[in-house]
């Protein structure tokens, strides 16, 4: 299997010069294209520092992360900023969607960042509404749609530019069963046909239930990493 | 999308847009009519004093204007004034004896400038007989008549028909003296000019100052504005031993005058930019402060701060442009109804004759002061959008996702 993540002894430390606290611990962690991950853990244990860190939103302390074999912790805030464009996908707990451009637009937003040509957006946008089964409210804003069908076209969003892997925090924490239901369909659908990579920051059991493999961390500090069949 | 969302997000808040667009438009619109109400007082002031004083062009001995020295007259005034009404660009031309002297009453005296003139030419160059407001214009019927301005008038308490009494010293350097009667009394809207200058015919001025028939000045009023220097460099290679001064070399106060007002106005844009400005910034700033999550987010997608930085200049550049209509219209009709109207300032009608101004004001804005601005208002704008703009490149999309 191709490795995409790979996360060396990262140690994030809050508050280092008062009273530190470990947000990261000594992470080491491994992780394959086509996994469906779940990182859970209670609140305060460090998943979404580590989902950050993955993500190039935030700088260890110590460690680093390669993506494709690339080192991102090295890199500077604009070299960041362009590598998450053109290889990560995120979906975050609240959506943030762009409250004035509609479902079309949110989602060609982030092809129009990468200057692809307007056919290939067109047929994208397209392609991705009609798999999140959103195709009839292509032209509806943010605001005119519920939180789930929100979320989905935030995943939309997320897979516009073919990222690498696809860091989810939270995505159901807002969502009734249904909508968290069709939310985990679409993506299980989705790393399944097209081998993407998904990572969740989650509490959700709906969510841990249907990975293939969940990362408990504790304190800082992976305490488990259980692979399996679903 | 840029440019959509940059103007989507500015009616996001419509009730915070529509107070900057409000004070956007108040602020072009002060500063357009005021920029045209001082312009306005400017181009009249300098047009009074054109049409009404100096004229365009003056010819005169280089000697002369050193101490008015009547020994340094135009010895061929009379056939040059001829040649000069055939000029190309020259509309009148006309020939003075210029005499500083002492006009005296019973009440008591003041210095004077006696403007000997011829009368025909005076009232094209001039309009003197227009300004007349008691008596008449000169009659040519008697000798040593006079107009005297209002203000000398009220000052030596001289009344029409009332004779006053001129001395100068004359080209001999011998003392003159002479008795006019008043035929008629003037007023212009510069008081200080009505103070200092008494009129009478150059035939009678000639003769007191032993000087017949000559003149010490040839003024001219020329068709256009554009034609002073074709006009000046033509009449200094016609006539390279004489002085030949442009309005503006003869009274140099009318281009400080200038300058001081473009000063002024400098100072009064300046207060409302700065206005504008705070306006604007606190308006983005509160903008950017309520979206610190939504700018997270456009960080973490992969939107770098270039575009963000561009996203929000956008935005206040939009804001500002949609003000602008607001101002600029109300403005521009603002200029055309006073512009045909005037603005009657007569309430204050004392201070502005004692500066030379009317109290009258027709308020004018050329296209380039419009211009100006406009590119004011736009470059406030985009100054003011700095400090928000830093604002938000300043977010760490980590932390501002979770805000």
């Amino acid at each position: 299997m191709q490795t995409v993540i790979d996360a060396h002894n990262l140690v994030k430390i809050y508050d280092a010069e008062t009273i530190p606290v470990y947000a990261l611990n000594n992470v080491h962690l491994h992780i394959e294209k086509g996994e469906f991950i779940a990182l859970k853990g209670p609140s305060g244990s460090g998943k979404t520092t580590l989902l950050n860190m993955i993500g190039g939103l935030d700088h260890p302390d110590q460690g680093h992360v390669e993506i494709n074999g690339v080192n991102i912790t090295a890199m500077k805030d604009n070299q960041l900023i362009d590598f998450r464009l053109n290889n990560i996908g995120f979906v975050f707990q609240a959506y943030n969607l762009i409250p004035v451009l509609t479902a079309r637009e949110n989602v060609e937003f982030i092809m129009l960042l990468q200057k692809r040509p307007k056919q290939e957006r067109n047929n994208r946008v397209t392609e991705l509404l009609t798999e999140v089964g959103l195709a009839d409210k292509i032209d509806k804003r943010p605001a005119s749609l519920s939180g789930g069908q929100q979320q989905r076209i935030a995943v939309a969003r997320a897979l516009a530019t073919k990222p690498q892997f696809i860091l989810a925090d939270e995505p159901t924490a807002n969502l009734d069963s249904l909508s968290a239901g069709n939310l985990l369909d679409i993506m299980a659908k989705l790393n399944k046909e097209e081998q993407m990579t998904f990572i969740f920051s989650t509490h959700d059991q709906r969510v841990i239930d249907r990975a293939r493999r969940v990362i408990t961390l504790e304190d800082g500090k992976v305490v488990g990493d259980e692979k399996r069949e679903t | 999308m840029l440019f959509k969302i940059a103007w989507r997000n500015i009616w996001r808040n419509k009730t915070r847009s529509i107070v900057i667009l409000v004070a956007v438009a108040i602020g072009l619109w002060a500063g357009i009519f005021l920029m045209a109400f001082y312009n306005g007082m400017i181009e009249q002031r300098i047009r009074s004093a054109i049409e009404s004083e100096i004229s365009h062009i003056q010819i005169h001995h280089p000697e002369f204007r050193k101490d008015y020295d009547l020994r340094f007259f135009l010895p061929e005034g009379q056939s040059m004034v001829e040649s000069l009404k055939k000029e190309a660009g020259v509309k009148f031309a006309g020939g003075r004896m210029i005499i500083n002297g002492m006009a005296a009453s019973a009440a008591g005296s003041a210095g004077v400038r006696i403007n000997g003139v011829t009368a025909d030419s005076e009232a094209a160059l001039t309009k003197l007989s227009g300004k007349i407001v008691s008596g008449k214009y000169f009659s040519g019927e008697v000798k040593n008549e006079i107009i005297v301005g209002k203000k000398l008038a009220k000052k030596l308490k001289l009344e029409l028909h009332s004779k006053t009494i001129l001395t100068f010293t004359d080209h001999d350097g011998d003392i003159a003296s002479g008795a006019f009667r008043i035929v008629g009394i003037y007023q212009t809207v510069n008081t200080p000019y009505d103070e200092s200058n008494v009129f009478i015919r150059a035939e009678d001025a000639g003769i007191l100052a032993g000087l017949p028939g000559q003149f010490n000045e040839i003024a001219l009023l020329l068709e256009k504005d554009e034609d002073l220097d074709r006009v000046s460099a033509a009449l200094l290679k016609k006539y390279p031993l004489l002085e030949v001064n442009n309005w503006m070399e003869i009274s140099p106060e009318m281009e400080l005058l200038v300058m001081a007002m473009d000063q002024m106005m400098i100072f009064y844009m300046g207060i409302i930019m700065l206005a504008l400005a705070f306006g604007i910034i606190n308006t983005m700033l509160m903008s950017v402060l309520e979206r610190t999550r939504e700018i997270g987010m456009l960080l973490s997608l992969g939107m770098n701060k270039l575009r963000i930085f561009g996203m929000i200049l956008l935005e206040t550049v939009f804001l500002v442009l949609a003000g602008c209509p607001a101002g600029i219209l109300p403005a521009m009709l603002t200029i055309l109804y006073t512009r045909k109207k005037g603005i009657d300032l007569s309430i204050f009608s004392d201070t502005f004759s004692s500066f030379g101004y009317s109290n009258v004001v027709f308020p004018s804005l050329k296209p380039g002061q419009f211009g100006m601005i406009m590119l004011l208002v736009v470059i406030t704008a985009l100054i003011s959008a700095l400090f928000p703009a830093r604002r938000a490149l300043s977010l760490k999309p980590a932390e501002a996702i979770r805000k």
